[in-house]
């Protein structure tokens, strides 16, 4: 049996390879595998989720999950700030930008995403770099050059109303910032909202200090060297001191088209996580399965997991199936959830909603039968926890589905008034309440009156739990 | 580590003259009680010691009940042994113990020394646990002995070592816990399992806040300011959440983390990926929850984490904990007064009985088995070559697991341990047993694991003999004879000196007084880690009790034991705490499309673990005849089971049928049953054996179900 150690490659040193390296060293397999990582960011792996922390002012090493050091420390190599070219999947290299050639048995394609850049006038130099004030909002760099750039009373308008642009508005928005999103779609999170949501949500915005133009774009940027302000569709200008682009990303394939991958929207993967390409596997944001390309984190984790599992022989038979998708936004006072649907389907399936117009808060399932298949809750989400578990598990519904948008609703006080509190006399809480109704005030009282607490006492804690919660307030007298 | 005495340290009012003061046979919080002998015996009273600081007057209706397993008519008085003809018949005591050392000699000739092993108990006194390690190390010369604190105890007496360097269940005496601000208890339903314990925390509720994180709204949570009614099994996703929601939220204790941690570093970057929106996904409770735990946690002066059962018995017990410990070490919490970390210890002395030998991978002090030094000091009191002195036998399950001509093992000894009933996937254990050449159960009744035993050999009961106990706090207290002895029963303690010296090993094993095995005892923890050396019956009488460590000083008997730990460093060489990074992983069994429900298992009030001694209680039977599975209303819908019907259960390990109770206080996609009984309704029937890495706890907490209605209804209660 041969026991050289593998060459394991990963290319891009993202989020979804930061799991995947936890994953592969806990199932061991750093003793199969010789890991090498090669990441275009410099700095080891960040937590990309964050970034709007570093925006608002914290330390750049407050999100950064793995340091450096952190691979030095367990032998796996980083190839830190190294961007990698292509793969020669015939003489098995990998090969960098700046020409070197690194041996691979395995590669692991993580490249990740890049952002949707719209080409608006202006919004370059004449050397085609981004004018000054013109921020692009995906990496570390980014977030810090434009951390440098804003100035409290300074103006802001933010392209893209999507779940980063509105994080990225509101931490400009705490730092005094006058912010605008403008909104290329009718309303703001279109992909995880239908538009009565994105109307709420448009309204918590606002009432946060944040304008948002929906139905809108920009087309170009003015200025005669740095950023002075954009003009929209509507021809009209908003005077900016910077301009952020958020308008969504897709999947980053360069390094797979010059391989020679097979892509459709990312790099195609079958349920190990494989593409057609003996030896090359991709996962995250890059990677399309099932048709499905995602742009959050979660599918990464849970791809990570399954690809550590065939890689290391943990589980070899472990098999990705698709992701299911939630997404939360929450930031201080602003609160939205979303899962799968967010319209119905088929003829048959069932949509409740619940509106509040005065409290701003909008609540909406989509059932199939049943089954959960898609909720939206702006505003009030304490039904989310709840939601998110039925959806991803299939559950039944409550014959009434408003009860699940209730969480506690069904733990009523008086369910359980037949029990019995006193064990020793097989006293009832149901008598207890009766004997407190009658004026029992005090432990002393009830244990009178009903004999409860005179065996073994141990229930006398729940005695004046009961009278504290059921006596008459003025009456009220909980011995200590 | 600085000791501070308790103010309550007095000796204790005189009480009847005939009366005498004593401790409760069950569980750790071990009450303190007046037991009376009426007219001279066998018939006992019971009162709670209003005296003893720990349970103050109180106790619960297992503890005023107690007498009744003293003058029992089904009590055993007679070895017994298994006749040609499969019965139990009565024998002598010498036929009987030569029975046992004659076969044990012969399976030992036959099979080596590792083939015999013996299984203890958290009921067992600190005398007792630490002269059966003995016996089994020195007059056995076998490596397997483990008890049922590994199903009790195991994760966090781990996760406590790997933190704080030391393991003691509760760091701090029971009556901090009134005067802690923000008490979180997690996985703990102590308003059943431990009532008297709810006298200190209804004091504490009347000034501070009280959060319950468990699947079930049970008793204990109803009381809470804040229930978290997580899934099954995502304790450390929640756990390791709320660590990510302080460093976010800033609540973090950066100075403390400086002068009394190592390792938090990587920590903070590990629980960075646990986004808030990812832990309300996997535990089931919303941001808004998590955020209002934490803050409470953080902003008070004092806060405390107490957990249960519940997070520790799953097969990622130890992580769970080291969550815990994390989270209050990031607070700045623990050492802090009434603050910190601690767990609320099961059995009686589940603390004592591993500290003392009975665990596979340690010996008496909490010395460890394979440090050459703790073996060095223990082969030259007991008079062996170190090299004699066995290594690290195998953990609870996994011994369970070997009994019978495959596994190795060809006999078991037994004590104060119903394992048939107590063991996850219990009818495997049952055939296990069923297997071997020779089982002992030495017990004051007959149990579940008594039925295949070759030989029964009938013990003496707490009010009938003296020892110590250590219980929840850590407090070494002393159980005192209240009755005479029945005739015909012996002590545990007899009955190891008996075989050791059938064994030829009798020069080892001659005690004259459970005291004289504590002395040895004493000399045994003389400077290990659990040190007992500085503690004597007369001390404990005199200050109700002593916490350990307690070493010897000068003058000798002058150490007044450490009732609070970490106050200023911790047991670390260094006396830095560790951080240590853990990740959620899910549980060993999830429920998929063949068993779609949560299982999950727990206690009732009227009964203690196996149900080997309150099942022959009559007021606790009349109270709880037999155990009930509790159903969501929308899942008895479903399943079509009413109140009262029968509800088949069944995991990949076995089926059984339960008595349905229809409850909202529990989640819809989850089962709960107690695990008091065995037959047809043994909830361990359907647990998964699946074990911690680090402490072998079995996944009692979480596994895989499906269910349906029952054709015929539940027949009767299981004896």
């Amino acid at each position: 049996m041969n026991t050289r150690k593998k060459r394991l490659a990963i290319v891009g040193n993202g989020m979804a390879t930061c799991r995947l390296l936890d994953e592969l060293l806990q199932r061991g397999a750093l003793h199969r595998y010789e890991v090498e990582i090669f990441g275009g960011e410099r700095g080891g792996a960040y937590n990309r989720i964050l970034l709007s922390k570093v925006l608002g002012g914290d330390d750049p090493d407050a999100i950064v999950t793995k340091p450096p050091a952190w691979y030095a420390a367990r032998g796996v190599t980083l190839h830190d700030g190294v961007s990698v070219r292509r793969l020669d999947t015939t003489a098995k290299l990998v090969e960098t930008a700046d020409g070197t050639h690194h041996r691979y048995d395995v590669a692991v394609l993580a490249t990740g995403s890049q952002p949707l850049v719209p080409p608006l006038d202006g919004m370059t130099t004449d050397d085609g770099e981004l004018r000054p004030g013109v921020f692009i909002y995906r990496t570390m760099e980014d977030c810090l050059k434009m951390r440098a750039h804003a100035r409290a009373g300074d103006n802001a308008v933010v392209l893209g109303g999507g779940l980063l642009g509105l994080e990225a508005a509101k931490v400009l928005s705490d730092g005094g910032l006058h912010v605008t999103v403008v909104h290329a779609a009718r309303t703001l999170m279109n992909a995880q909202l239908d538009e009565l949501g994105g109307e709420m949500l448009e309204r918590q915005i606002e009432s946060h200090g944040i304008f948002v133009r929906t139905g809108r774009t920009v087309e170009a940027v003015l200025g005669a060297d740095a950023v002075d302000g954009v003009r929209l569709d509507d021809d009209k200008t908003l005077a900016a001191d910077m301009l952020v682009l958020a308008c969504g990303v897709r999947p980053q394939v360069e390094v797979a088209r010059a391989s020679g991958l097979p892509i459709n929207k990312g790099i195609v993967v079958n349920d190990t996580l494989a593409t057609e390409v003996p030896g090359v596997y991709a996962i995250g944001e890059c990677a399309e399965h099932g048709g499905r390309t995602y742009g959050i984190v979660s599918p990464a984790w849970e791809q990570a997991a399954i690809l550590a599992d065939v890689l290391t022989g943990a589980n070899p038979q472990a098999r990705y199936r698709g992701s299911k998708v939630y997404t939360r936004l929450k930031v201080a006072g602003i609160d939205v959830a979303s899962m799968g649907r967010i319209d119905p389907e088929l003829d048959s399936d069932e949509v409740i909603q619940v509106v509040e117009t005065r409290r701003g808060a909008y609540r909406k399932l989509v059932a199939r039968g049943r089954t959960l298949v898609g909720a939206m809750l702006v505003g009030n989400t304490a039904a989310a926890a709840n939601l998110v578990q039925l959806f991803d598990r299939g559950d039944l519904l409550p014959e009434d589905p408003l009860e699940a948008l209730c969480p506690g609703a069904s733990l009523g006080g008086d369910a359980r008034a037949d029990r019995t509190v006193c064990n020793c006399n097989k006293v009832s809480e149901a008598s207890l309440r009766e004997a407190i109704s009658c004026g029992a005030a005090s432990v002393e009282a009830l244990c009178l009156a009903t004999r409860a607490g005179t065996g073994c006492g141990s229930c006398k804690t729940e005695l004046a739990q009961l009278l504290a919660r059921h006596a008459p307030a003025a009456k009220r007298v909980v011995a200590a | 580590m600085v000791s501070q005495l308790l103010p309550a340290t007095r000796a204790p009012d005189p009480i009847a003259p005939l009366a005498t003061r004593t401790h409760c046979p069950y569980c750790a919080f071990q009450c303190g009680m007046v037991v009376t002998a009426v007219g001279g015996g066998p018939k006992l009273e019971v009162q709670a010691d209003p005296a003893f600081p720990v349970n103050r007057g109180q106790m619960c209706i297992k503890g005023f009940t107690a007498a009744d397993l003293i003058d029992h008519p089904a009590r055993l008085t007679t070895p017994r042994l298994r006749t040609r003809d499969g019965r139990l018949a009565p024998a002598t005591w010498d036929a009987a113990l030569d029975f046992v050392a004659e076969r044990l000699t012969r399976l030992r000739d036959a099979h080596g020394p590792a083939a015999l092993a013996a299984f203890g108990s958290g009921a067992l006194t600190n005398e007792k646990a630490y002269l059966l390690g003995k016996f089994v190390r020195v007059a056995l010369g076998s490596p397997n002995i483990d008890y049922n604190g590994r199903y009790c105890m195991a994760s966090a007496a781990a996760g406590q070592n790997q933190a704080f360097g030391i393991d003691r269940g509760l760091p701090f005496p029971v009556a901090d816990i009134a005067r802690t601000k923000a008490l979180l208890l997690w996985g703990a339903n102590c308003a059943e399992t431990m009532p008297p314990l709810m006298q200190w925390i209804g004091e504490q509720q009347s000034g501070g806040k009280l959060m319950v994180v468990d699947p079930r709204r049970t008793e204990t949570a109803r009381l809470a300011d804040l229930h978290l009614q997580l899934t099954p099994g995502s304790d450390l996703a929640l756990a390791n959440g709320l660590l990510h929601l302080a460093i976010d939220e800033r609540l973090c204790d950066l100075d403390y983390i400086a002068r009394r941690t190592q390792g938090f570093e990587e920590v903070r970057r590990a629980v960075m990926e646990v986004h808030p929106a990812h832990v309300e996904r996997l535990t089931g409770v919303s941001i808004d929850d998590q955020l209002r735990t934490v803050r409470w946690l953080a902003a008070e002066e004092s806060s405390m984490l107490l957990s249960g059962r519940g997070p520790e018995q799953q097969s990622k017990g130890v992580d769970t904990v080291l969550a815990f410990t994390n989270l209050m070490l990031a607070l700045g919490k623990v050492g802090k007064p009434a603050s910190g970390y601690g767990c609320l210890t099961g059995q009686g002395n589940g603390q004592g009985g591993r500290e003392h030998g009975q665990k596979a991978d340690q010996l008496p002090g909490y010395r460890l088995i394979d440090n050459p030094e703790d073996r060095a000091a223990m082969a030259r009191l007991w008079g062996i070559d170190p090299a004699a002195l066995p290594g690290k036998g195998k953990s609870a399950y996994e011994l369970l697991d070997a009994l019978g001509p495959e596994g190795g093992i060809r006999a078991l000894l037994v004590f104060g341990s119903n394992v048939a009933v107590a063991s996850p996937n219990a009818r495997h254990i049952e055939r296990k047993l069923a297997s071997l050449d020779l089982l002992v159960v030495c017990d004051a009744f007959e149990n579940e694991t008594s039925a295949t035993a070759h030989a029964v050999l009938p013990i003496l009961q707490w009010a009938e003999e003296e020892g110590t106990m250590t219980n929840l706090e850590g407090r070494v207290i002393l159980r005192q004879p209240a009755c005479a002895a029945p005739a015909g029963a012996k002590s545990d303690l007899e009955i190891l000196c008996a075989l050791a010296e059938r064994l030829g090993h009798g020069e080892r094993f001659r005690f004259s007084s459970p005291e004289a095995v504590f002395d040895e005892l004493r000399r045994a923890t003389a400077g290990a880690r659990a040190d007992y050396s500085g503690i004597s019956y007369e001390k404990i009488r005199r200050a109700q009790g002593v916490f350990w460590p307690c070493p010897t000083v000068d003058p000798p008997g002058n150490h007044p034991g450490t009732p609070r730990l970490f106050v200023d460093r911790f047991a670390f060489p260094d006396g830095r705490a560790r951080f240590h990074v853990v990740r959620h992983r899910p549980a060993a069994e999830l429920p998929d499309a063949a068993y779609p429900l949560y299982f999950t298992t727990g206690r009732y009030k009227e009964h203690y673990n196996s149900g080997a001694q309150t099942r022959q209680v009559a007021a606790l039977v009349e109270a709880k005849p037999a155990p009930r599975v509790q159903v969501h209303p929308r899942l008895a819908s479903t399943l079509g089971v009413a109140p009262g019907g029968a509800l088949v259960v069944e995991s990949r390990r076995g089926s059984v049928t339960f008595e349905v109770e229809v409850s909202p206080d529990i989640r819809a996609d989850t089962l709960f049953a107690p695990f008091h009984w065995g037959g047809k309704s043994s909830a361990n029937v359907l647990t998964n054996p699946a074990l911690d890495p680090s402490s072998r706890m079995p996944e009692f907490k979480v596994c895989a179900v499906r269910a349906r209605a029952a054709s015929t209804p539940v027949d009767g209660a299981v004896p």
